[in-house]
């Protein structure tokens, strides 16, 4: 019997030849990632361990991303505890403030998840890695501090579910809008929990890498273990150059077995919106038109890319964010943030009227930079909606996917791009 | 055996309700999670050992238990500083069952124990025997048996002792 993508991989790095779904397996881990708020934990807990050194310095990977720049002395203090701990132990990969971006793209845009392998990360979108055939999972301190000491952590293989996306994308649709689609159509924490979500076909093969990551960084919204897209063309290009080891074309066996496969064809996929509070309560962007919002938000591990920020400038060229929209861009690192400004699409935004604020997790998980007070209405480009998540439990969220913002920030209410533009 | 009252949890239960926003970034600790775990649950929790007060052994749930991709361990944590020794649900969210195995809390999964149940019954956990029985309505359950490895990480203490104790002795992990 084959195996699928995922099993290969969880084979592959526990030593075996054949894995079967629900077996226990302790797989070696290519790369760690821990942040700010949570990696001192981390840390310390590793000490604990009886160990000092870990495993390898080259692949503990450390980001300053949920509590960069400080907006208070609290996060201050932290940070430099943080700080501390990294620079005790010698950590080679320290994205810190300049260097900084949310650490799931680091990950992705620095070379650290490689496909066939697993990276492990101390936050829920650690998913994103499947974008470039990786197994990318989410994890606490506990394990991140086991995995730093010896390189290794246990899983169960997850059974595997098959998203196969066939069609054209068509103009101002985005990879967000199939991820709110198989929202709405599966269910928030529904059918998926425990799985992995592998997505083919031609509609996937003809996606960048931005909208790969999208897709897969939402996976974990789906209450899946994880999301894979397995290497292709598009992965080599991305990966030369970038990628910190070898890698080799890992794929599916035809055989292997699924639990379930879904088939969509996006040909007639619309701009697809999640209402306040529930993500998986979703709708094609006609059915909101005209809602207003004062809000605008787009930036987050899910869609604060270049080819975000470009469709979001097409957009917004020449164009003025109505009055009552503040709207705040966050590019997802450093490096995007240079790439955007050099391509002249920070430019534009800021001619707009758009606020840019430096790479970050910013309102994100309503810690800083353009929080959510009462009776704020925003859209947002981010994953979750849920009461409170941006600040105020008195705020509405919606969320959408970088065109559906921006071309609705120049009307002030709820636009269609395709109408629009 | 363990022995205690038991409190019965809507379906989805989320762990960003059952640790609220504020105490995200509180250090890990048992005593100081467990003062406002559940605040975001139900009204009644919201206040200083609002859910600890109570004296639940037990948390009995349905569907996707501390659900919503929340990766903190101070909801583990939040829970055992407030005497829950073992939570039975339907199912569990992944990233929670993933960390209360590391802490050595039981999650265990009991096919609809939730309806057999109500807050405040009487139960009887009998881990060896893989049964819950209801003394106060006189059910019993059977559970679904966990993988050795996850018993052998209960019998430690939590994955932390399990792994420390390997590194000690200079044993491999696998
Ligand atoms: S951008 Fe938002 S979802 Fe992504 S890691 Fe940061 S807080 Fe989490």
């Amino acid at each position: 019997m084959g195996m699928t993508i995922t099993e290969k991989i969880m084979a592959r790095n526990s030593g075996r030849e054949h894995v079967v779904p629900g077996e226990l397996v302790w797989t070696d881990i290519n790369t760690v990632m821990t942040m700010d708020y949570l990696g001192k934990t981390c840390f310390d807990k590793f000490r604990q361990l009886g160990k000092t050194e870990v495993f390898d310095k080259d692949r503990v990977i450390c980001v300053s991303d949920h509590l960069v720049p400080p907006p208070n002395q609290k996060f201050a203090t932290m940070l430099n505890e943080w700080r501390e701990v990294v620079k005790n132990h010698d950590i080679t990969h320290f994205y810190d403030l300049g260097r900084q971006g949310i650490a799931h793209q680091i990950m992705v845009e620095q070379g650290h998840v490689l496909p066939g392998t697993i990276s492990i990360g101390t936050d829920s979108h650690a998913n994103t890695y499947g974008a470039v055939g990786a197994v990318g999972y989410a994890i606490g301190v506990t394990d991140a501090a086991v995995a730093m000491a010896t390189g290794k952590a246990w899983f169960r293989v997850p059974s595997s579910v098959k998203f196969h996306i066939t069609g054209q994308w068509q103009p101002w649709v985005m990879a967000k809008d199939l991820s709110l689609h198989i929202m709405g159509m599966m269910h928030w924490n529904g059918h998926l929990i425990y799985k992995t979500l592998e997505f083919t076909g031609p509609a996937i093969q003809s996606l960048d890498m931005a909208g790969r990551m999208t897709l897969c960084n939402m996976t974990v919204d789906l209450g899946a273990k994880n999301g894979i897209v397995a290497p292709d063309k598009i992965t080599q290009r991305y990966l030369d150059g970038v990628a910190k080891g070898d890698w080799d074309m890992i794929a599916s066996d035809e055989d292997a077995e699924y639990e379930a496969v879904y088939e969509i064809n996006i040909n007639d996929l619309a701009p697809t919106v999640a209402l306040p509070d529930k993500l998986d309560d979703t709708v094609p962007v006609e059915k909101v038109i005209g809602t207003k919002f004062n809000k605008a938000f787009v930036g987050t591990c899910t869609n604060g890319r270049l080819e975000d920020l470009a469709i979001m400038a097409e957009i917004l060229e020449d164009q003025q964010i109505h009055r009552d929209v503040n709207m705040i861009v966050v590019p997802a690192s450093q490096t995007v943030y240079l790439d955007a400004l050099k391509a002249g699409y920070l430019e534009t935004l800021v001619k707009a009227g758009a606020a840019i604020d430096t790479p970050s997790c910013a309102a994100c998980a309503g810690i800083h930079t353009g929080v959510a007070g009462d009776g704020d209405i925003v859209l947002s480009a981010g994953n979750r909606n849920m009461k409170g998540r941006m600040g105020s439990k008195n705020a509405q969220i919606y969320l959408t996917s970088p065109a559906v913002v921006a071309a609705s920030a120049i009307r002030g209410e709820i636009t269609d791009p395709r109408v629009a533009s | 055996m363990i022995k205690g009252k038991c409190w019965v949890a809507d379906d989805y239960v989320m762990a960003y309700d059952i640790i609220i926003q504020e105490y995200w970034t509180s250090p890990i600790d048992a005593e100081e999670n467990s003062k406002w775990v559940m605040a975001g649950v139900k009204e009644e929790f919201n206040k200083e050992n609002g859910f600890k007060d109570q004296g639940f052994t037990f948390i009995v749930a349905a569907h996707n238990f501390a659900g919503g991709g929340k990766s903190i361990e101070h909801v583990i944590t939040g829970l055992m500083g407030a005497g829950i020794q073992a939570v039975f649900a339907t199912s569990f969210a992944r990233l929670q069952f993933r960390n209360a195995i590391n802490y050595g809390l039981p999650f265990v999964t009991c096919d609809g124990i939730a309806d057999g149940c109500s807050t405040g019954d009487e139960l009887e956990y009998y881990p060896d025997e893989g049964e819950i029985r209801n003394i106060t309505n006189g059910t019993v359950f059977k559970t679904v048996p966990a993988a050795p490895f996850i018993a052998e990480v209960g019998k430690a203490g939590g994955l932390m002792n399990y792994v420390r104790d390997k590194i000690a002795k200079g044993e491999p992990i696998e």
